[in-house]
Order: C-alpha cells, then structure tokens, then sequence
C-alpha cells in the first residue's frame, strides 16, 4: 500500500476518534509541552543573562579584583571558610593593580555586597528602599552611565568627601518634577543631608529588577556613613572585550606583588568577569538539562504504553475490517504499514500539540513572570521525533497483531 | 459447454480443525475440477463443508492435506504473501455478510482490492466507477453502506469482486441474508456476469437458485457426493 493512502487512511481514523485521540495524547503531550516549555525558558534565561545581567552587574569589557567571587554556587564548608579568611580589598591595592594595567579605560572601587537600602527624601517626598552604593569616580565609566542632568563624580569629591550624591533615574523621577531644577537641593539619606549632582539616565530592568533606583555617594562619604565594607570591589574597563582576558592576568599579579604572595600561595583574592556568573548559570541549567529529560523520558514513556493500549483496542474493534482487507489482498506488510502509519501519526500529532502547548506556557510564563522565553529549533525537532519514535516504537506490536490475524477468523469476529 | 482448460483442481483435499483434543473432519478428500466460464452451485446440508471448500478456493484458507492448483499453478503451499496476492489478483470473493467497510463509500469499497494491487488513484476510481456500472450501482457510488438496502450492498461487494478482473469469482450463499425479490435481482447480475464469460462458482441452498447454474456439486459430510451436469439451461 503506498504510503501516502496509509498516511490518509490514518489521519482519517484519528479525525473519527477525536476525542479518544486527545486522552490518548494527553501523557505526550504534557511531556512534550515541558520539555518545550523549560527549555524555553531556559534559553530565554541563558541568553537575558548572557545578555543584559552579566553587563549590568559587572560592567561591559570589565572584571573585578574581589574578596569573594561573584557567583559562589555550590562549595563546601571548608571552601567556605577559606572565602572568610581572606583579607579585605584596600583602596591602595588599586594602585598597584592601575600601574600594572596602565592600558585601563577605568579603574574604580566600589561598596560591595551587601549593599545597604535606605529612605530618600526631598521635602516631603520620600522614596524607600533606595540601594545606596560608594564608589569612586571611575565606576560611572565602568558601567557605561550617561548624565541625565547635572555632573558626574569627580576624584575631587571622592577626595575631600564631599557631601554630594548622584541619583538614580526612578529616585529622581520620584522626587522632582524637574530634572535641572533637582541639581544642588538637598535631599536626605537615611538622615544625611546631601546634595543632588547627578542624575544618571535610564538603565531599564534586568530580570524586572530596575537598575535606577540607587543613589550614588563619593566612597569616602559612603564608608563615614556605614563604616568600610568587608567586601569592597575593585573593577578595571578596558576599551576592548578581546583585551580583558590579558589584563585580568596582569591583575592577578599585581594583587600578588601587593599581597606579598610567595610563589606556590594560594590567591587570597579573585579576578572575577560576569563569565564566573555564566558559568554558574549554566552549570545550574545542566543540572536542569539532565533532571528535565529524565521527568520527560518517563511521561512519554507512559504516553506511549497508553498509544499502545488504544491501538491494541482499536486493532481489536477494527479485526473485521482488516479481515475484510486481506481478503481482497492485503499483505502483512501492508496491514503493519497501515496500523504503523495510524500510531507515528498519532504520537506525531501529540508531539506537535505539545509543542503548540508549551509554546503558550513558555510566552504565558514570559507575560507573567519576569522569566524571558525562548524557542529554540532543536527542542521543536526532538518534540517531534521524539513523538515519531514513539509511535514508531510503541506501535509495533499492535501493528504485528494486525498483520498476524488469520483472515477467516478475523471476518468472523463479532464485536 | 466449451472446456478450453480447467482453471481449478483439486485433489485429496482435506481439512481439519483440532478443537482441543477432538479433531474436526471439515473436509475429508475432496477431488474436483472447474473450467473456464463454468457456473458451479455447490449445494449441500448445512456443516457439510461447503463454506470450507470455497475459503481453500478463494485462499482464505489453507487445506490441512492435499492439492490445489488454480491456473496451472500450485496453490497449497505456497507463502502467505503470495496467497494474498492471488486473492488480489485471481479471486474475487462475495459473502452471505456483503463484508463491505462501514465508514467507506461505494466506490471506496470497490477500490480497496485495486489500492493493494498498487493501481494509481486515476485508473482505480475509474476501474471501481466501471465495475459498479456493471453491477447497475452508477447512481450510488458515493454511498455509504449504511446507506444501502441489502441487495445494494450486495451489489458493491460484487463489483469489488470484478474489479480486478479475476479469473474466478466465488460467492458463499450470496442471497443468504436477502428476500426472494432481491435475491431474484442479485442472481440475475451473476447470470449475467457468466454470460459475459465469468466463470462463477457459488454456495446455495435454494433448489431453483441452483437450477441457473449449469452444473451442480453437492457435498456431504466433507466429501463430494454428486455431480451433475446438465445440458441446455
Ligand atoms: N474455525 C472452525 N473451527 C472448528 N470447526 C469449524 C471451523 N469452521 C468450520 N468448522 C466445522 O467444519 C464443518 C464444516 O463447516 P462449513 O462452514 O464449511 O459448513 P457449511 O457447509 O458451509 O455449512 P452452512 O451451510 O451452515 O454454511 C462444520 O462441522 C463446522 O463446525
Ligand atoms: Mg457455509
């Protein structure tokens, strides 16, 4: 029988069972829907963090010298204590990493984690849960800030601690109307009188987390008002991408000379990029990549023992009728072909309906969630083979009982 | 009657089903012979074997010992691939129970034998559209069964039978399941069948449905009992 009257003949069986169809897919179609799903998801995230996360966070063609690493993931106790027992990055340190780095667009320190939140407020406008970050004046051009209004933060502010902050666009688009007349009033932070400069424009959100809502302090104020952090971060910007991975070694070394590190010692520091908080994403999304499949193997796995179940009773409702074909000269082969043909088309069907459902749950998860999605070409065209095996697989054995049934006794048979 | 060649024989041909430890006798040692453009009744008492002969004949079935050939050719023992391209190709079949597809149209129907002899979709739906003209069914190829009185039905499982232009066509109690009127209708289309130079052999019971057909097999208790020939319809 030529394929394309099986393919036919197959579809019109499935169009005549609708409904049974639909249950029969079910299993497939939810593991097929998943998979398509989170790795959609997944791809969405890979990309948003490859993106826009690492560059915000870090800064572009930029790396940091830091106590702790930026992405710790997944260490032990004894790791861990090690990470405690390494010193606090002091300011003179970036000196001798800019001697070693004289190629540098900037170098800057900067206030680290945990960054501290306080109440802004203007008169009677407050804004709350302002991040509040010191830093000296390189770290603007380290993470690319473009002046909305009034002027950036000079070495001089830094140097005399000058009362003095620079605004994130959401802070001062909720505290002025006006963004020129907001230059040089009084505002207060967690009770410090001090005085606008700057307003930085737009960031937008990374992850629905918006990057304008931070005030911006000289270092030397900042540490006065909170005291030195145990964790400032010293980051370098060179003008291109392809010199980052050299500058990071001179670094290191620096660091060494400045630590007095002897040959053979462990860095007591970390020359770190936004690549160390790739590498923990995606060491994170193989752990999903291996669990995912696993929870999709099984359910199609199931789908298929189901497909094979109807396609025994549909074999079995239909026993006259492939009587009634061999009696006017249908081969085994043929028989087979035809039931084969009928259950690759079903599980194909369930793979593409699965692909259309988790294609809806992908974009319904990136409309409500902050979770970008992604499709990607490769999880459509496992769904589908995946569910074209199946059938293929699951469907042999009601095909060869099929093809097996003596022709007089399958005329005979009554329902 | 003109005998340019038998078409069927057989011989010792025996059948046996094994019902547990009983063995049933269907057939026990059958010899006969069938021409070309032959009309052959097979008669007989119910359980005498009849239908188990025509199932060897139409190669439904295979004879527990024994010999067939059909044209020239040996039959009995031969592959079940093979078997079924005779019954494709060299047989065409009518039942007491029409056993047409339920859900396909008339014309579907009698495509069915020309779709596994791999005939393009062009020259099937023209061949089925001929063998249903044949069988006076022109106006009803688009018909479902069900929407069919029986005598129709009957009257598509046949034009499937022709379709292929089959070297014999065998029919088992054709009119079984219907009333004397139609069953008058049916024989007259296989009468006329046989004119155009069909050779037909078919299972009745009914004396004067026998009495059309020139030569009359009876068997009984597996075994052929009488048969007779005769002259001049
Ligand atoms: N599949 C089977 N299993 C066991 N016995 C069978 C089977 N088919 C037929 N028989 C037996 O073989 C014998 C002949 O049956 P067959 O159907 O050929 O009779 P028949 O002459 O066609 O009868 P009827 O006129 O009632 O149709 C019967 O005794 C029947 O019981
Ligand atoms: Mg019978």
């Amino acid at each position: 029988m030529p394929l394309l009257e099986g393919l036919r003949l197959a579809l019109r069986e499935i169009a005549n069972h609708k409904l049974r169809s639909f249950f029969t897919l079910l299993g497939i179609i939810v593991s097929v829907a998943f998979l398509v799903a989170v790795v959609a998801i997944i791809q969405g995230m890979n990309a948003y963090v490859r993106e826009n996360l690492a560059g915000a966070i870090v800064g572009r063609n930029a790396f940091q010298i830091r106590r702790i690493p930026i992405s710790v993931g997944l260490i032990d106790d004894e790791e861990w204590r090690e990470l405690q027992r390494r010193p606090v990055i002091r300011p003179e340190e970036a000196d001798y990493v800019s001697r070693a780095i004289p190629d540098a667009e900037a170098i800057a320190l900067q206030s680290g984690w945990p960054t501290p939140m306080a109440d802004v407020s203007w008169r009677n406008r407050t804004v709350g849960d302002v991040l509040v970050v010191g830093v000296t004046a390189p770290y603007q051009v380290v993470q690319d800030y473009e002046t909305a209004a009034g002027e950036p933060l000079t070495e001089i502010d830094v140097r005399e601690r000058r009362r003095v902050a620079i605004l994130g666009f959401d802070v001062a688009d909720k505290l002025f109307d006006n963004f020129d007349a907001a230059i040089g009033r009084r505002i207060r932070v967690r009770g410090f009188q001090v005085a606008v400069k700057g307003i930085v424009e737009k960031k937008g959100t990374v992850l629905g987390q918006s990057m304008d809502g931070f005030v911006m302090l000289p270092l030397t104020l900042f540490e006065a008002m909170y005291g030195r952090r145990q964790t400032t971060v010293i980051s370098v910007k060179m003008p291109e991408a392809a010199q980052v991975a050299d500058a990071m070694l001179r670094a290191e070394e620096a660091m060494r000379i400045a630590r007095q590190l002897r040959p053979g010692q462990a860095n007591d520091f970390t020359v770190d990029t936004a690549e160390g908080l790739i590498t923990f994403w995606q060491n994170l999304t193989r752990i999903i990549f291996t669990v995912v499949p696993a929870v999709v193997a099984i359910g199609i796995v199931v789908g298929g023992i189901v497909i094979m179940n109807i396609m025994l009773m549909s074999v079995h409702e239909r026993t006259r009728e492939i009587g009634i074909r061999k009696s006017v000269g249908a081969r085994r082969t043929d028989i087979q072909q035809q039931f084969l043909a009928e259950s690759v088309a079903l599980a194909t069907l369930g793979g593409l309906l699965g692909i259309v459902a988790g294609w809806a749950l992908a974009q319904l998860v990136a409309v409500v969630s902050p979770l970008p999605a992604r499709i990607t070409w490769w999880s459509v065209s496992v769904a589908l083979g995946l569910g074209a095996s199946i059938g293929l697989i699951f469907g042999v054995y009601p095909a060869s009982r099929a093809a097996r049934l003596d022709p007089i006794a399958a005329l005979r048979f009554e329902q | 009657m003109t005998r340019d060649g038998s078409l069927i024989r057989v011989s010792g041909l025996t059948r046996e089903y094994r019902m547990g430890a009983e063995t049933v006798h269907a057939l026990r040692g059958v010899d006969m012979e069938i021409y070309r453009n032959e009309y052959v009744a097979i008669m007989g008492p119910s359980g005498s074997g009849k239908s188990t002969l025509m199932n060897i004949i139409g190669c439904l079935d295979t004879c527990t010992v024994g010999e067939y050939w059909l044209n020239g050719v040996e039959v009995s023992g031969v592959g079940d691939d093979e078997l079924a391209r005779i019954r494709n190709q060299e047989i065409g079949f009518v039942f007491q129970t029409f056993n047409l597809l339920p859900r396909a149209t008339a014309l579907h129907n009698v495509e069915l034998p020309l779709i596994y002899a791999g005939v393009s979709a062009k020259i099937r739906r023209r061949c089925a559209a001929q063998a249903l003209e044949r069988v006076g069914l022109a106006d009803r190829m688009q018909h479902r069964p069900n929407e069919l009185s029986g005598g129709q039905r009957q009257r598509v499982a046949i034009a499937r039978g022709l379709v292929n232009e089959p070297s014999i066509l065998l029919a088992d109690e054709p009119t079984g399941n219907l009333d004397s009127t139609t069953s008058a209708e049916i024989m007259g289309v296989f009468d006329g069948l046989h004119q155009q130079g069909q050779t037909v052999v078919m299972v009745t019971h009914e004396r004067d449905i026998a009495a059309r057909a020139r030569r009359v097999i009876t068997l009984l208790d597996g075994r052929v009992h009488s048969d007779t020939v005769r002259e001049a319809a």
